[in-house]
């Protein structure tokens, strides 16, 4: 090829014929705009001619050829913005990081994401929730993509209240209340875990929870609990939840802790100030 | 003002004073009400926290009444079919029924039943304030040994009352302490299960131990602890209060008011007040939610089980204590929950109903004390003291501690290695800090009565040292030392503890004197000593009888 | 006093008065005591009591602006009290009538939920208010006394001649000397005593007769059913899955040491599993069952960690290890939960293959050897 520096342009042979400078310095110019177009043309021709058998030979792609729908492919692009540093590639985990996604199904997707737990900020002892990130369509995206790629339990549908309360009662206290606590206070787990107050907790995090079994929650399939026994616990809970306390004030429902904080405190306080005020100071 | 007088001089004139001179005629009662009348009662208002503890009595009493008109001692299953819905259909023990009706069928029956359980806990909160009294002052030695006795055997009374109470609407929380009743009772070893099964009419659950638990809290036990508190409150009359020391007061006094008017208004007032606590508590802040623990279920417990606070410390005791199990020849068992619950408590309660004699044993100190001391002037009681109180506090805090955890993202497991550390290093440091503390504060009494009070007068004197003036308490020697010996009392660390400033202006929202006119009154006070002004009178410590502070302002 | 005529059926007559009471009234004549002023006499009475007043400071002068600011101020409170305690009847009486009704409906906010919070509000403060308007009027209204009362030791007189009648009577019994009778005495008092306890020995009854602490429903065959009563299939959890089991036989679900878990283990706690000696045949595949009463102080146990794979108990923070036999790796419990031996019957449900091989719930002193 030729060179690239136009300065270092060969000079003519020997003893030039008569041609005034401009002249000659006319013809290497333009002499110099061929070559620069044939440089580029040619150089474009190799690229054309390389794409083209190179999508002719090169193999087909490993994973699928079905097509995908638009929200799992919106979906696979979150999750490898997001999630993939943790849960691999092709959802299959990273040990010491992230487990397995595979078999978790959109409804696990739905109370991680949503709840904000996902994605996690640090390895620690428990994931706790926090603002979520992705928006609602987001969401459905990533449910979509890892539904798709992995399946597993699916969101419910209908009214997720539709249920007996007392029955309701009845089953939490026997499931949930040990970690929960009689009313959903939360409760304390070993070494610096706790199972969260439900009282932000909407009616389908409550279900996708029992469902899944997040974390180090028990899972409650739909043969340990049914759908219908499932929406009567979601009905006691946010029943009792949104209840009104006809003792007065509430003192968080947690019981004899509170209590006996206000007992000494307010108790004990007023009658101490009663009673500096009654008798004498010595 | 002479009495006017009819037929004999003397003799009643108006209806009332006819009718106590018939009854005096049937029932000579005349010496023993003018002897009454006339008791004086010193009133210091820590004396008065026994009080709060006595009308918290009577209240439970009165509205523990009312509750039982209504409760259902019976373990029986029922299908509860009241107003509230979310447990409506489901079985449970009439006693719950029971407790569940009153509280929402019942008009005023949760009012009722909340006012009756936070008048429990403030009985039980207001023994042991009247208890710290006691200890810290030295009220109970001799002779009032046996009024300590009784009071702390009323303590542990009060304690059974309690668990014996809320056990009775036999709902989850509760229950949960049932049945680690049930586990402490086996722990007992060689005759545990044998008491295990009297008490509860066999194995776990049964269908008496209600009923039992009832009879236990309706009569036995009020029985006994109000012929308890008729005898402690007899043997105090007959002693006569304890005192504080001060000016006139002796080891062979009492000084304070006499019980009609003054003492009884206050007394009378305080019973109000007490019920007016009691009654703001009981409407305003629910207690005892039954009807969101559910009712008692074997197999069901929540997170955040305590039982009432007075109990926390046996269940922090519980929770810290390691896993060691001991196990004998011959395939006997000391259980580990033994430790922890039975000896725990009933070595805190022996050593606590004991001390007086401990004490005595070791300070050889076999005189009798009507006067009390200050805390910082035994500074091995008040260490032990609270050396014991924070014992038994971190005990309560351990008996929270996955509250804790959760509340404040603290490790479950840290709380419980936390709990298990500070029992063993936290009350000797408490002892040695207070210890500490109180020598400080008798080295600062002993100061003052030496060198006087400082009055942030700076004076510079003729060499160009800078001093600041006192004023000295009393004479001084030839050192310009005081001379006044420590008597017991506080002393005065203020200028305006011994007068040296204008009485209050009396007047809560306005002032109703001038204060120029105040001061002219000051001014002649001073000057003069005008006769029969009794109050002007030097005590031998000094001071003025009634240790020169401005009078009570009447508002 | 005595009446002028004693005779049997008379119709006696006004009364005569009787010799004097002694003491003081020797030292002051009827007409005496009349002549002194009330404020005399009262420290007159006092002072036969042993009580001197040394101070009064006299209440506000009467007509004083103190004493008409004092006046009002106590006659408001207690006024406000009364208001107080009758809103009390008005709320309490009014509810469901002309007021709301007080019923507990299922209500945010509302009357029901201010029936209560109203009644103690209306109680509290006319009960704390009456108690207010006694100690102001005892503070601004009354005269402040300060009184001494004297405090006398024991009467070594009263002393001697009391021990002297008790020895007396105790001397003149004879008792000391009369051995035949106080030795019965004291016989007869053992035998009495303990005869009128002896009827509390009705609530005695022998734990290890039969072992009722030691044994439970479980046994051969017996299914394991849920709360409801429905027989459990392998397959019905899901992997790391916790569920209640009860013993299939009438009451079961309300039997105090029978509740069991039923423990689904995921693939890699089974991995890891290591049952306790002797009862690695008590699982069924990857389904382990333990009993749910705590070893520690009888609580259910409940709290399943499936990650961690402990249980922890929510009482005293006792954690069992699911993978190790449910051994107690942290907390108060010293002792395994016992496992319940799993089998599957022929119609697919599960069965107990026996009853615990040891005994369920907290320790005691002879669990060992029963």
């Amino acid at each position: 090829m030729s060179t690239t520096n136009p300065q270092s342009e060969a000079p003519d042979e020997g003893g030039s014929p008569a041609g005034d400078p401009a002249r000659r310095a006319r013809v290497r110019r333009r002499s110099k705009h061929r070559r620069r177009l044939a440089n580029v043309a040619g150089l474009m021709t190799a690229l054309v001619l390389t794409g083209a058998l190179y999508s002719v030979f090169a193999p087909a792609q490993a994973a699928d050829d079905t097509t995908e729908s638009a929200a799992e492919a919106a979906g696979r692009e979150l999750y490898q913005r997001s999630c993939i540093t943790c849960h691999g590639s092709n959802l299959e985990g990273v040990p010491n990081r992230g487990p397995s996604l595979i078999g978790v199904g959109e409804a696990s997707v739905y109370f991680q994401v949503h709840t904000g737990r996902m994605p996690l900020v640090r390895q620690e002892a428990d994931a706790h929730t926090k603002p979520t990130i992705f928006s609602d369509e987001e969401i459905d995206q990533l449910m979509a993509y890892v539904q798709a790629n992995g399946g597993g339990p699916t969101l419910p549908s209908g009214d997720l209240r539709d249920g007996d309360l007392a029955e309701g009662g009845e089953l939490f206290r026997l499931n949930c209340a040990s970690c929960h606590n009689f009313v959903g206070e939360g409760g304390a787990l070993s070494s610096g875990k706790s199972a969260p107050s439900l009282e932000n907790a909407s009616d389908l995090e409550i279900y996708t929870a029992m469902l899944t079994g997040p974390e180090n929650m028990p899972v409650f399939g739909d043969n340990q609990l049914t759908p219908d026994e499932k929406r009567s616990i979601i009905n006691y809970v946010q029943t009792v939840k949104e209840q009104a306390d006809p003792g007065g004030a509430g003192i968080g429902r947690i019981g004899p802790v509170s209590e006996g904080l206000v007992i000494w405190v307010v108790g004990i306080g007023a009658l101490l100030f009663g009673i500096f005020w009654m008798g004498s100071k010595a | 003002m002479a009495a006017r007088t009819t037929h004999a001089p003397g003799a009643p004139t108006t209806r009332l004073g006819q009718a106590g001179y018939e009854l005096d005629d049937r029932i000579i009662v005349a010496p023993w009400l003018r002897r009454t009348l006339n008791k004086v009662y010193p009133d210091h208002w820590s004396f008065l926290l026994g009080e709060i503890a006595l009308y918290s009595f009577i209240i439970l009493l009165l509205s523990g009444t009312y509750l039982t008109f209504f409760f259902d001692a019976s373990m029986r299953e029922v299908v509860y079919d009241g107003s509230y819905a979310p447990l409506r259909g489901v079985e449970v023990s009439a006693a719950y029924d029971s407790a569940l009706r009153l509280s929402f069928d019942v008009r005023g029956g949760l009012f009722m039943r909340q006012l009756h359980h936070w008048a429990a806990l403030l009985f039980v909160a207001a023994i042991v304030v009247h208890l710290l009294r006691i200890f810290f002052t030295g009220a109970f030695r001799r002779p009032r040994e046996t009024n300590w006795i009784l009071g702390v055997t009323m303590l542990v009374l009060a304690l059974l009352m309690g668990v014996t109470g809320y056990s009775l609407p036999d709902d989850l929380l509760s229950g949960t302490g049932l049945r680690i009743i049930s586990a402490i009772l086996l722990s007992v070893p060689v005759i545990g299960t044998w008491a295990h099964f009297a008490v509860f009419n066999g194995d776990y659950v049964g269908e008496q131990i209600i009923g039992r638990f009832y009879i236990v809290h309706v009569l036995l036990i009020p029985a006994i602890l109000l012929a308890l508190i008729g005898l402690h409150l007899l043997i105090l009359v007959k002693q006569k209060h304890t005192q504080f020391p001060g000016a006139g007061r002796t080891e062979h006094n009492v000084v304070g008011n006499r019980l009609f008017p003054t003492f009884a208004a206050k007394a009378t007032g305080l019973v109000f007040v007490v019920f007016g606590v009691c009654a703001l508590l009981g409407g305003l802040v629910q207690i005892n939610p039954v009807w969101l623990w559910g009712p008692y279920n074997p197999a069901q417990v929540s997170a955040f089980s305590q039982p009432d606070w007075y109990i926390g410390f046996l269940d922090g005791s519980t929770r810290i204590f390691p896993p060691w199990d001991i196990n004998l020849p011959g395939d006997y068992t000391i259980p580990a929950l033994f430790w922890p619950t039975v000896v725990v408590a009933g070595l805190m309660f022996t050593v606590l109903a004991l001390y007086p004699i401990i004490e005595r044993k070791l300070t050889g100190d076999t005189a009798s004390h009507h006067l009390l001391q200050r805390p910082r002037d035994v500074p091995v009681r008040t260490s032990v003291g609270a050396m014991a109180l924070a014992f038994y506090l971190w005990l309560m805090i351990a008996g929270g501690n996955d509250v804790i955890a959760d509340k404040f993202d603290i490790s479950l497991n840290a709380m419980t290695w936390v709990g298990r550390i500070g029992i063993v290093i936290l009350p000797p440091i408490v002892y040695v800090l207070t210890y500490r503390i109180c020598l400080g504060l008798q080295q600062h009494d002993r100061e003052i009565l030496e060198h006087g009070i400082e009055t942030g007068v700076i004076r510079r004197l003729p060499s160009g040292e800078f001093i600041e003036v006192h004023q000295p308490l009393g004479p001084v020697d030839s050192h310009g030392h005081g001379t006044l010996a420590y008597g017991g009392a506080p002393v005065p660390k203020r200028m305006n503890h011994i007068g040296a400033a204008r009485r209050a202006i009396r007047g809560f929202f306005k002032p109703v004197e001038e204060p120029a006119q105040v001061d002219l009154e000051q001014l002649n006070e001073i000057r003069e000593f005008p006769a029969g002004e009794e109050s002007r009178e030097l005590s031998p410590s000094g001071r003025p009888a009634d240790s020169g502070r401005p009078q009570e302002p009447r508002d | 006093m005595s009446t002028r005529d004693t005779r049997p059926g008379s119709t006696g007559g006004a009364d005569v008065p009787g010799p004097l009471y002694g003491g003081p009234d020797d030292d002051y004549t009827p007409e005496q005591l009349a002549a002194m002023s009330r404020e005399d006499l009262d420290r007159l009475g006092a002072h036969y009591d042993g009580v001197e007043i040394l101070h009064v400071d006299p209440g506000p002068a009467p007509g004083s602006v103190m004493e008409k600011r004092a006046v009002r101020q106590v006659g408001l409170v207690f006024a406000l009290a009364g208001v107080f305690a009758f809103l009390f009847v008005v709320v309490y009486v009014g509810s469901g009538w002309f007021l709301p009704d007080w019923h507990w409906q299922i209500t945010e906010s509302g009357w029901s939920a201010l029936f209560t919070p109203l009644l103690g509000l209306c109680m509290g403060l006319a009960m704390a208010l009456v108690g207010i308007g006694l100690v102001l009027f005892t503070k601004k209204l009354l005269p402040h006394e300060t009184a001494v009362q004297d405090k006398h030791d024991g009467s070594h007189f009263d002393r001697v001649t009391a021990g002297a009648t008790l020895v007396g009577g105790y001397h003149n019994s004879g008792l000391a000397r009369r051995k035949l009778i106080t030795r019965s005495l004291g016989f007869m008092a053992g035998g009495l005593g303990l005869m009128l306890i002896m009827p509390l020995g009705g609530l005695i009854k022998n734990p290890n007769k039969g072992d009722p602490l030691g044994t439970t429903e479980w046994a051969k065959g017996v299914r394991l059913v849920r709360n409801d009563g429905t027989p459990i299939r392998p397959g019905d959890q899901q992997p790391g899955s916790l569920e209640t089991v009860f013993p299939a036989v009438p009451g079961g679900n309300r039997q105090a040491d029978a509740a069991t878990m039923l423990i689904r283990l995921r693939p890699e706690q089974l991995a890891e599993n290591k049952p306790r000696q002797g009862q690695a045949d008590f699982a069924y595949g990857e389904y382990v069952a333990f009993s749910k009463i705590c070893t520690h102080a009888g609580c259910p146990v409940s709290l399943y960690e499936q990650e961690t794979s402990r249980i922890l108990c929510p009482c005293h923070q006792s954690q069992f290890d699911v993978t190790q036999g449910a051994k107690p790796v942290f907390g108060p419990a010293a002792r395994p939960l016992p496992q319940l031996p799993l089998d599957v019957d022929d119609e697919g449900y599960f069965v107990a293959a026996s009853d615990y091989i040891e005994a369920v719930g907290p320790t005691y002193w002879n669990r060992e050897r029963i």
